[in-house]
């Protein structure tokens, strides 16, 4: 009966978003206002497309890792904060201040801002979705954008290698000399790609459904190093940070937040990534969160 | 393993057979001859297209076919996923090969008589107990992470190595059961007999009980084998890049799930054959016991 009722009132968005669709043409003649719209005016337009009323749900992974999820866990939350993990309720790690932060932009006080813990594979699996937009480290790229629309990039990433002392990775500085190294990193990120495309090994990476299972592998010695993203790899997971690897691929790889397809929202929530990164909060929060050592080499 | 194979396991005195002759079963399916077999194909036609139809015609349905049948993904994925599904085949052909020793060696230990043995087939209960049931996966994650941490000294850290361990030890407790249903199977009266003619009782367990029960057992035991073959996939968990993790790699890296379609395509293509193999044997030793009881 639930699932009907459910159903129900998923029909009645989507025709609602539908019926919303057809209407902007009238605007489309008049861009000054849409320019000027500001990202909670935005949402305020397309409630419709709210997963909740009134609500920014927000979907991440549990565990959330450092240092893009911190704090202490909050009472009677799902997600418990530890030596590498975080709540994201708390408001404290890159993308938890981001999201709170972003809320705010888009018209949402931090009692609105709901947190949802979904497995990376259900981020991004076809049907209705139970969140407004999944938020994990989820790299943009064109493939991806098929089955989700993404929002304008939020932090500008890329890739780099760690390894715990005695390992053979430590002191390499170029691609060729990581060729013979046992690597690994978690499936589906950008990680694992890094080590395929541009070191491509003669020992096949390692991919692992969780970071943790990675670094136990890298703890066991069954790993000479694991690909984690750069600012992550400050983080203690590993004794040493060896180096940061180019961009894979020819553009500059960027965090996207993923909206089901055609979620009227993802316009709203880009007016305000564009806002805050103009007036400059995107790097504050970067600053404030990461805390990342630049002069670390580049693997040529 | 399930119930309803043990009736494919004769015992001493051949009872009624409760299924239809096996030339009957295709009539049977389709409802008989004339007129019943056009209502038969007809009703078959129009059920399959409208639950076609339905699907298809779901508000769901372009998003699904999206994500789990492009095509474009499929030409890509399907030859990736393949080349590592040999080593699935690996995994599998080796666990087999040492699940059919070690369940055997657990299935006798089970049916030695005699109280000197009570310590012994205490411990090969305990043991099937303990591995049907603990979730193949828990196994196959505690050995993987677990015995490379411990660093023994000239054990193998391979998460290969612990894998077909893993396999081997969860379904040497299935097929030693399935042995023991086999051994049990066996009429008193033929292990009488060997005694009778001066055998021990080692010596009609070897020569006169196994070979019977071993022969009774092949149907359940391919079955599990086709379990086994399966669950090679669970060892994707530690990060080992096998049929199933390649899909994943795949579907995570584009955000579409046609890759474990794919995967599901060489699975079946392997298993049905084995599937009719196993028909085949069941009905042969069928037919085999109904000319023999003539006798």
């Amino acid at each position: 009966m639930r699932k009907w009722i459910l159903a129900l009132a998923a029909m009645t968005s989507l025709a609602a978003a539908c019926a919303e669709e057809e209407t902007p043409p009238a605007d489309e003649g008049s861009p000054s206002s849409v320019e000027e719209q500001t990202a909670a005016e935005c949402t305020d337009e397309h409630t419709a497309d709210l997963f909740a009323p009134d609500t920014l749900t927000i979907a991440t992974g549990n565990p959330s890792y450092k240092p893009w999820y911190g704090g202490e866990s909050e009472p009677g939350s799902e997600w418990k904060s530890g030596e590498f993990t975080g709540d994201p309720h708390s408001g404290e790690g890159y993308e938890s201040a981001f999201a709170y932060a972003l809320a705010e932009e888009m018209g949402f006080s931090e009692d609105q801002v709901t947190w949802v813990a979904v497995t990376f594979n259900k981020s991004f699996a076809p049907g209705p979705k139970d969140f407004d937009f999944a938020m994990q480290q989820i790299s943009v790229s064109p493939k991806r954008e098929e089955a989700v629309d993404f929002s304008a990039g939020y932090f500008d990433v890329n890739q780099a290698l760690i390894a715990n002392e005695g390992s053979p990775a430590i002191g390499v500085t170029k691609l060729a000399g990581l060729k013979d190294l046992k690597l690994g990193a978690p499936l589906g990120t950008t990680s694992l790609q890094a080590i395929e495309e541009l070191v491509q090994p003669t020992q096949e990476a390692g991919a692992y459904p969780d970071l943790d299972l990675a670094l136990k592998d890298l703890k066991n010695g069954q790993l000479d190093g694991v690909v984690v993203d750069f600012p992550t790899a400050f983080y203690g997971y590993a004794d040493v940070v060896v180096g940061q690897f180019p961009d894979v691929g020819d553009e500059q790889e960027q965090f996207g937040l993923a909206f089901e397809t055609d979620n009227a929202l993802v316009g709203c929530a880009d007016i305000a990534i564009e806002a805050m990164r103009d007036d400059g909060r995107l790097d504050e929060l970067k600053s404030e969160w990461l805390e990342v050592d630049t002069s670390v080499p580049t693997f040529s | 393993m399930s119930g309803g194979r043990e009736t494919t396991l004769p015992n001493g005195t051949p009872g009624p057979d409760p299924r239809p002759p096996a030339g009957d079963r295709r009539s049977r399916i389709l409802g008989g001859g004339g007129r019943s077999t056009w209502v038969a194909v007809l009703s078959t036609v129009v059920f399959f297209t409208v639950i076609g139809l339905l699907i298809v015609n779901s508000s769901g349905w372009p998003e699904v076919r999206r994500s789990f049948f492009d095509a474009e993904e499929f030409a890509y994925a399907f030859p990736e996923i393949l080349a590592k599904f040999w080593r699935n085949v690996f995994i599998f052909s080796v666990a087999e090969i040492l699940v059919l020793l070690f369940a055997l060696f657990i299935a006798v230990l089970r049916s030695l008589p005699g109280p000197v043995f009570t310590p012994l087939r205490i411990m090969a209960a305990a043991y099937t107990d303990l591995f049907r049931g603990v979730p193949t996966i828990l196994v196959i994650a505690m050995l993987g992470y677990g015995m490379p941490a411990l660093q023994l000294r000239g054990l193998p850290d391979s998460d290969l190595f612990w894998a077909i361990i893993a396999l081997t030890l969860v379904y040497s407790a299935y097929v030693a059961e399935v042995y023991r249903a086999g051994i049990e199977s066996i009429h008193p009266s033929q292990i009488a007999a060997a005694r009778s003619l001066g055998l021990t009782r080692g010596q009609a367990l070897r020569h006169v009980v196994i070979p019977q029960a071993v022969r009774r057992v092949v149907p359940p035991l391919l079955n599990d084998f086709i379990g086994l073959q399966k669950d090679s996939a669970l060892i994707a968990f530690l990060g080992y890049t096998e049929a199933l993790l390649r899909a994943q790699i795949i579907q995570a890296q584009d955000f579409n799930f046609t890759p474990y379609v794919a995967l599901a395509v060489i699975y079946v293509a392997i298993t049905i054959p084995q599937a009719r193999f196993v028909d085949w044997l069941i009905a042969r030793e069928r037919t085999k016991r109904q000319g023999g009881g003539g006798l």
